[in-house]
């Protein structure tokens, strides 16, 4: 009776049954080790891969908008049609006062930039980064900045290889930027708060409702967000403001990459 | 021959080709989802699905640490555990 006891429980890990977990560990060690070894042929591998991704994402996301009302998405339509109007205007307005004031200070920050494909973005890749298929061949190097479209930063290169980089959003966890809010350009420090959210503490008195714009340093104030809420404690000398990001993560399929000589408080590292 | 501690080998295989797959294709809330769920029939599978994510995802910079290995880690430890105690226990007989 012993013995059969002794032979039942040693055979809690026998190899029946962990092997598939064994052959999954293995194939993770594998892979890693290809990635610490190989850098380049591991991006090279997994970016065909990552497209097949993007595009099946893409079929499944048209596939369950098309179940919805369609007198919603008309009137949706329609209204995104006028803003997109409104906002035209607005942006050759604002475009003929930047040549202006680029022909009043004769600046070098025409910089047209390095155009990066996003291999891999949020929600597929955690810790709020972006893989880009753009690397030191590109001429991206560590702590260029990461522009999406409009011209609105998103976040810092911290890890380049040959063909590909990555960028970690300013909304991810450790990381700070300075910046400012409102109207009257409050400085403000912006922290990561991770899944594309980002907070900054300012004082009570300070004038900051919903719907404030808070800018980042690029050339210039650049928007990077708006406060979506304020959180107050009644102990605590300050609010909070929690910032949505003024473009949506999920769906950036180009980002362009320049250096604005900022500096960022992540410690970048070269490491694949 | 592969198989898990209480499902066929064909379905063993496709939970963990699937979790592979979802760290890929799904959002990543969904991977840890099947991870966990497949823990209970194959207890290594969330360290191996962690250790996968990290290795596409993760970047080491200051105050960051691989999140996915070590909690894919600790799932695989009390996963690991409760077989142990259920297969030694009357409930596993």
């Amino acid at each position: 009776m012993k013995k059969t006891f002794l032979v039942k429980r040693n055979g809690l890990l026998s190899l029946t049954d962990v092997s598939w977990g064994v052959f999954a560990l293995a194939c993770a060690i594998i892979v890693l080790l290809v990635r610490l070894i190989a850098p380049g042929f591991f991006w090279y591998v997994f970016t065909p891969v990552f497209r097949v991704a993007d595009a099946v994402s893409l079929e499944g996301h048209s596939f369950i908008s098309g179940f919805e009302n369609a007198a919603k998405l008309t009137a949706q339509n329609e209204r995104l049609a006028n803003e997109n109007t409104a906002l035209a205007n607005e942006n050759q307005a604002l475009a003929q006062k930047i040549i202006d004031i680029e022909d009043l200070f004769t600046s070098t920050t025409a910089k047209s930039g390095i155009l990066a494909g996003v291999v891999a973005r949020p929600p597929e890749s955690p810790y709020d980064t972006l893989v880009l298929a753009a690397g030191e061949n590109a001429g991206i190097t560590l702590g260029m900045e990461a522009f999406g479209d409009g011209g609105v930063p998103l976040g810092i290169v911290s890890s380049v290889l040959a063909d590909f980089s990555r960028v970690t959003l300013f909304s991810a966890p450790g990381v700070t930027t300075a910046g400012w809010v409102g109207n009257d350009g409050l400085a403000i420090t912006i922290s990561g708060a991770g899944a594309g959210v980002m907070n900054a503490t300012v004082s009570r008195s300070a004038a900051i409702a919903v719907g404030d714009t808070v800018f980042a340093p690029g050339p210039g104030m650049l928007p990077i967000g708006k406060v979506i809420r304020i959180d107050s404690n009644p102990t605590a000398p300050g609010v909070t403001l929690r910032i949505q990001p003024a473009l949506n993560l999920f769906s950036v399929s180009w980002v362009t990459i320049r250096d604005t000589g900022v500096p960022f408080s992540i410690s970048a590292t070269s490491t694949p | 021959m592969m198989r898990g501690t209480s499902l066929s080998f064909s379905t063993c295989g496709t939970l963990t080709l699937l979790a592979f797959v979802s760290v890929i294709f799904f959002p990543w809330p969904l991977t840890i989802m099947l991870a966990f769920t497949s823990s209970f029939f194959i207890p290594l599978l969330p360290l191996a699905i962690g250790l996968f994510a990290d290795t596409l995802y993760y970047t080491p910079h200051s105050g960051t640490l691989p999140l996915f290995t070590l909690y894919g880690a600790l799932a695989a430890g009390v996963s690991i555990f409760v077989h142990r105690q259920l297969r030694t226990g009357i409930i596993g007989r």
